[in-house]
């Protein structure tokens, strides 16, 4: 299946975008979670604050659909 | 001048004279604005005896160069003055409406002198400024007071208020603005009510004279542009800061039970998504900005009246909910709004009353300190009875008025031990234990443990934790470039969140003012404040400095006792180390004193004259000072 995985700050290099300056387009075989996502991408969970899918808070254990766009969130510079 | 108000304002609180002085160009140049100017004033005229209560203290209000310009996150407002909890420069400051509105009435910098006899405010009408009596006012909290102010004076008017803690000294009393916007660190509240100054109120109605106004529309229309569409401004508009609570359990820096471990149990009842399911009503932005990352929210706790707050942000969550305890993010939110409408910052006043749980719990407070109340963890009538106490200096709130190392000083029995603040200011809102850089971080800043001053905990997580090595650099970047967003005032969301550069605020100023400014410049400047700042707490405090820059006990020598940060903490030979390195790639001697050498490329050899009059200069570094320095000094790691 195919997902789109979009991010900014300090997370986007480590995403290598290709569709946009922010999004990256994945193909990965059977239904993973965000988390072994990372784990195939070489990205660090701590790297991640969290997802953010359909308007809404996504855990790294969330398995992403056919099509979807998944926001990864950096931890936040503070505040 | 343009870009600039183009006046300097000068209140004598105790004769009523008010001075008005074109805004020097070098000054403007020189500085910045903001944290810029406020540590040039302070360091030419508070003498270096003055009681931070007393008289003798300045109380200054300044915008920054690209405040109220409509450039991306021109917001912010700056207070300053020498801090009571740190007795060293402080500068804190908010967003809201407030900046822009000075900027528009025609000022740059605004200094209060001395005292007033009797409780005042300070009403600015562009260019009519009056002092006028605030006795119907004195004792009001501080978000009551400005909703009656915008009834009394009319709602164009952007008001600040001090609150009871504020009158009273309490030495981490913050100022309130815009009904949640704070100027929360250093005490600066408290300075402000030992003038006996209650509130500001400002409307400005002028034009900001702006070199190129084409360029710096076009430049803000792309900006707009291409932040709007950003990944990441859903979930910053959906939850704020708020997002990141859930992150700082799951990596051992969530401040939970005063710093005692880094993982709350109950952290999902006070995370983000709690508040956008439980207590959000809306979102809420400051003048110029479409993050919208302010939350506006509803406590709705039974026995208590329904308690609208702004907030809660990250820091209270971290500070006021899980070093305390708490188990509710409505809790969260009322504890929220007793700090607002008392006047205390809630970031200190969360590690302090954190702290004074720790106290209770070991038998060290007791019921009878508290009135007869208990001072459980979690419990949100036991807190709300302790913050009253501390707003009033009231029982064990005298002593706990003072912070946690003041507090401390005074109850004895081991108690600094598990103090946790650098210099007088309480840590922020993360353990340090797993996390060095922050730690160093904290112990290193000017205005005491502040992140806003250097958030390092993703460079321990992308250099490696558990190492002192690398740290340095990376610190002493952040400290340059972080407090530069204090010094042109203007919020860092959308630098290190939305992908703005650093060097399009830049070209921001350019077009502001004419000047052909770099990147490399404006970070000369900010290294050139921090070194200032520094001078300024030597000769204030004595040296050798490096007895100052220490971290608390339980950050060097406990472990983390569980959770997914067990075990970790930083060790005393392991801080020295980065310590070390630190002042050697700042161009400081080993006791952390600036050099002529530094202070000189700086352009500060005054400074450097005066540090050696009193002893303090630092010793010549063999090799010299490290060559890099500024933009060039950002380390590989970011």
């Amino acid at each position: 299946m195919t997902i789109y995985l979009r991010s900014g700050g300090k997370l986007k290099a480590h995403l290598k975008p290709d569709v946009d300056q922010y999004t990256r387009r994945l193909v990965v075989d059977g239904n993973p979670t965000l988390r072994e996502i990372l784990d195939d991408l070489g990205i660090p969970h701590a790297y991640v604050a969290f997802a953010f899918a359909g308007g809404t808070f996504r855990r790294l254990d969330y398995r992403p659909s056919d099509g979807e766009t998944i926001t990864l969130q950096p931890p936040v510079s503070g505040g | 001048m343009d870009g600039f108000g183009g006046t300097i304002l000068r209140i004598n609180l105790e004769t009523g004279d008010i001075e008005r002085t074109a805004t020097p160009p070098d000054l403007a140049r020189g500085w910045m604005g903001a944290r810029g100017f406020i540590a040039k004033t302070l360091y030419d005229e508070v003498p270096r005896d003055a009681d931070p209560l007393g008289p003798d203290n300045l109380f200054i209000m300044a915008p920054g160069v690209i405040t109220g310009s409509f450039a991306p996150c021109g917001s912010k407002i700056g207070f300053g003055c020498i801090s009571p909890a740190t007795n060293g420069h402080a500068d804190s400051n908010m967003g809201g409406m407030l900046g822009a509105e000075v900027k528009y009435a025609g000022y740059d910098m605004v200094i209060f002198e001395r005292v007033s006899a009797e409780p005042v405010y300070l009403v600015i009408d562009d260019e009519n400024v009056e002092i006028r009596p605030a006795g119907d006012y004195w004792g009001m909290g501080s978000l009551d007071l400005e909703k009656r102010m915008k009834e009394d004076l009319g709602e164009d008017f952007q008001i600040a208020t001090i609150g009871p803690a504020g009158e009273n000294g309490v030495v981490f009393s913050c100022i309130t603005h815009d009904f949640g916007r704070q100027a929360g660190r250093c005490g600066v509240g408290a300075v402000m009510g030992s003038k006996k100054v209650k509130a500001i109120a400002v409307r400005g109605t002028r034009s900001l004279p702006v070199r190129d106004l084409p360029a710096l529309t076009k430049s803000t229309y792309d900006i707009i542009q291409r932040t709007k569409t950003h990944p990441l401004m859903e979930p910053w508009q959906k939850y704020g800061t708020a997002l990141f609570v859930g992150w700082a359990n799951e990596h051992g820096c969530f401040p939970t039970k005063n710093f005692q471990t880094t993982f709350h149990e109950h952290w999902e009842s006070i995370s983000g998504e709690r508040l956008a399911e439980e207590v959000l009503v809306t979102h809420k932005a400051c003048f110029g900005c479409w993050m919208n990352c302010g939350k506006y929210s509803v406590a709705k706790i039974p026995g208590k009246p329904d308690t609208y707050v702004e907030g809660p942000e990250y820091e209270t969550i971290a500070l006021c909910g899980g070093s305390c305890g708490m188990k509710d993010i409505h809790h969260v939110a009322y504890a929220n709004w007793l700090c607002d409408n008392l006047g205390l910052d809630t970031m200190s006043a969360g590690n302090t009353i954190g702290f004074a749980m720790e106290c209770y719990e070991k038998g060290i407070i007791t019921k009878e300190d508290l009135d007869g109340h208990e001072l459980k963890w979690g419990d949100i009538d036991d807190f709300e009875n302790v913050v009253r106490m501390i707003a009033e200096r009231r029982g064990i709130g005298e002593a706990l008025s003072y912070g946690t190392k003041g507090a401390a000083e005074r109850l004895g029995r081991g108690t600094l031990a598990f103090a946790s603040q650098a210099k007088g200011m309480e840590f922020s809102g993360y353990d340090t234990r797993w996390y060095w850089a922050q730690l160093l971080s904290y112990c290193t800043a000017d205005i005491g443990a502040h992140h806003n001053r250097s958030w390092a905990i993703t460079a321990d997580v992308q250099i490696g934790q558990d190492t002192w090595k690398g740290k340095a650099p990376v610190v002493i970047y952040l400290q340059h470039i972080r407090p530069l967003f204090d010094t042109w005032c203007c919020c860092r969301l959308f630098w290190g969140e939305l992908d703005v550069t650093p060097e399009e605020h830049v070209d921001t100023i350019h077009h502001l003012t004419g000047w052909d400014v770099t990147m490399e410049e404006c970070m000369l400047v900010s290294e050139k404040i921090w070194n200032l700042t520094r001078a300024h707490y030597l000769e204030r405090n004595g040296g050798p400095g490096r007895k100052f820059d220490v971290a608390p006990a339980r950050h060097l020598d406990e472990p983390i006792p569980d959770g997914p940060a067990e075990g970790h903490k930083v060790g005393r030979e392991n801080f020295e180390r980065m310590l070390d390195d630190y002042y050697y790639n700042r161009g400081w001697d080993h006791e952390g004193h600036p050099t002529r050498e530094v202070l000189d490329i700086l352009g500060l050899p005054d400074v450097a004259d005066n540090l050696e009059s009193v002893g303090l200069l630092g010793e010549p570094i063999e090799g010299g000072v490290p060559k890099v320095r500024g933009e060039r000094l950002k380390p590989k790691a970011m």
